[in-house]
């Protein structure tokens, strides 16, 4: 079964994934913080219940795994595809998650909130998100009744959520426009809007890969039309930001971009170890060429997949066993090296 | 006008006594006025919250063991979270923190937020508090007394909580009504 993300294109739109969430809590239980785990157990077991026909609901095949039971690596491997965040990854407390086959739904119990519903999409598709997360809710809403008020709206643990209680981003791949001096005004800029840009991979200002997720600050007083018109304002303007500063670059310095991107290639193709900061920095400037035409592979591989294919837990599981940094950096560079397609013959010729 | 107990200081206190129906004025500087004792109208002359003092004073609330209750001990009657780890937390403990805090955190949440009042999707079935009664009309779920108050309960919190008194009203009388029954019943066994 493919997932989502072995489907996002490396196109010229830079964008590279959307996703909606939605946090509801059951009205009969007190929310997580205040949950014995017994009771907490009980509860999930109840939810799971309730939603066992969703298979048959959505038409997709769904597994449930029990996050109390599953090992920590297994936690931080869908972490870093993104179906738990970083306190679900170190979670001791009872939890769990509906998965489908595909990873684009999942809906984790007793985590923040008692169901967070995730739907994620290749490409720029917030729209559909949240038409499929619409409908979901609605199927969750037949089985239990939500914590709700007509002043509050949908009511969550934290504050920052409570109302639609609904976050939608996107991931935009941002190398040209990230370098430029105006970057740090631009994000200060977006947070005036009411939405938060922060880096997909490293720390802080220390980021890898050039991946940038935007999303929505305010959940209460806006609609969920206006909160998904929002993220697609923004994340279209820095998209058509970055277009502009590639074209002017490429028209100025075609050669220093055709060779970045080569060499790029050349190094992922062949190296025999790969730490994550040069196989996340070879990867954005490989995809910034396919995106600009500069470079063209025999068959399709999706770039955002290999990065979340490089991510230490990931490896470690590909590799089914635990690894230490030298060994990840060779895993990494083997894994790179085997899916990484021949270049088009074609392509070459042109250059010579 | 010159004070009339000190005669030094200007006066700029008014203060008008009726006693028996015999009405006498006097001028005093605020200095004067306030070693007077104006007894619990003294607050006005203080520094501090001169009219909050004086509010409670005229309200009979100045003893200081119905004191109101600071807001820090506040706490959610349903999960135990008090404000103050709320607000340490940033996080409510359970869907009545949101009724038991409401006038608390309503500049907060405004601060936090576009608004401070919902504009966005309703679930489409509402929480069983708000729909038992229909539930109940039917005749379709037969429920004991006990279940029947706690349900009606929860009703009439919900109905307060939306601030629709008609109906929190109607349920407090079934409530009643209930309970009487109950204990007619208790006393016949």
């Amino acid at each position: 079964m493919t997932r989502w993300f072995e489907e996002v294109e490396n196109d010229a739109s830079n964008i590279v994934s959307s996703r909606v969430r939605l946090s509801r809590n059951w009205e009969e239980y007190k929310f997580p913080s205040r949950l014995g785990a017994q009771e907490a157990r009980s509860m999930i077991g109840c939810l799971r219940a309730a939603f066992g026909d969703l298979p048959e609901r959505d038409g997709r095949a769904y597994a449930y795994r029990d996050l109390e039971a599953m090992e920590e690596l297994d936690r931080m491997a869908m972490g870093e595809r993104r179906l738990l965040n970083r306190t679900l990854m170190e979670k001791k407390t009872p939890g769990g998650i509906f998965c489908s086959e595909d990873e684009r739904v999942s809906l984790v119990l007793n985590a923040d909130d008692h169901i967070r519903l995730q739907v994620l999409a290749p490409g720029f598709d917030l729209k559909g998100c949240y038409e499929e997360a619409d409908k979901l809710d609605d199927y969750m809403n037949e089985k239990i009744s939500y914590a709700y008020n007509t002043k509050y709206g949908y009511l969550t643990s934290y504050p920052t959520n409570v109302g639609t209680a609904l976050k939608a981003s996107v991931i935009i791949h941002l190398p040209s426009l990230s370098v430029s001096r105006r970057f740090q005004e631009l994000l200060s800029d977006m947070g005036r809007f009411g939405t938060t840009v922060r880096g997909v991979f490293g720390r802080g200002s220390d980021n890898i890969g050039d991946l940038y997720e935007v999303s929505n600050q305010k959940t209460l007083g806006v609609s969920e039309q206006e909160i998904l018109d929002l993220v697609m304002n923004v994340a279209g303007q820095l998209s058509e930001q970055e277009k502009q500063v590639r074209e002017a670059s490429l028209k100025k310095n075609r050669l220093v971009r055709e060779d970045e991107v080569y060499k790029s290639y050349g190094i992922l193709k062949y190296a025999r170890k790969l730490s994550m900061k040069e196989a996340m920095t070879f990867l954005s400037h490989l995809r910034a060429g396919i995106a600009d035409g500069l470079l063209e592979t025999e068959e399709f591989i999706s770039i955002y997949s290999l990065m979340i294919g490089i991510q230490p837990a990931n490896l470690q599981k590909l590799c089914k066993k635990p690894l230490g940094k030298e060994e990840l950096d060779v895993a990494r560079g083997r894994y790179i090296r085997e899916l990484l397609p021949d270049l088009k013959s074609k392509q070459e010729d042109n250059n010579e | 006008m010159i004070c009339e107990k000190c005669r030094i200081r200007e006066a700029n206190i008014k203060y008008t006594e009726v006693i028996g129906g015999v009405k006498t004025e006097h001028n005093l500087c605020s200095q004067c006025a306030q070693e007077m004792d104006f007894g619990q109208y003294s607050a006005i002359f203080d520094g501090e919250f001169p009219l909050g003092k004086l509010l409670s004073g005229l309200l009979g609330l100045s003893s200081p063991a119905s004191r109101p209750q600071r807001a820090e001990e506040v706490v959610c009657p349903n999960c135990r979270t008090s404000y103050e780890e709320f607000i340490s937390n940033s996080r409510f403990g359970c869907a009545d923190c949101y009724h038991v805090f409401d006038l608390l955190i309503g500049e907060k949440i405004k601060k936090l937020q576009e608004n401070a009042s919902h504009t966005g999707k309703q679930p489409k079935m509402r929480p069983a508090c708000e729909t038992v009664s229909s539930v109940a009309g039917d005749g379709s779920l037969e429920l004991s007394g006990q279940e029947q108050v706690s349900q009606l309960e929860r009703q009439l919190k919900a109905a307060l909580r939306i601030e629709n008194y008609e109906e929190a009203a109607v349920c407090r009388d079934r409530i009643r009504a209930l309970k009487g029954e109950k204990q007619k019943n208790d006393e016949m066994v």
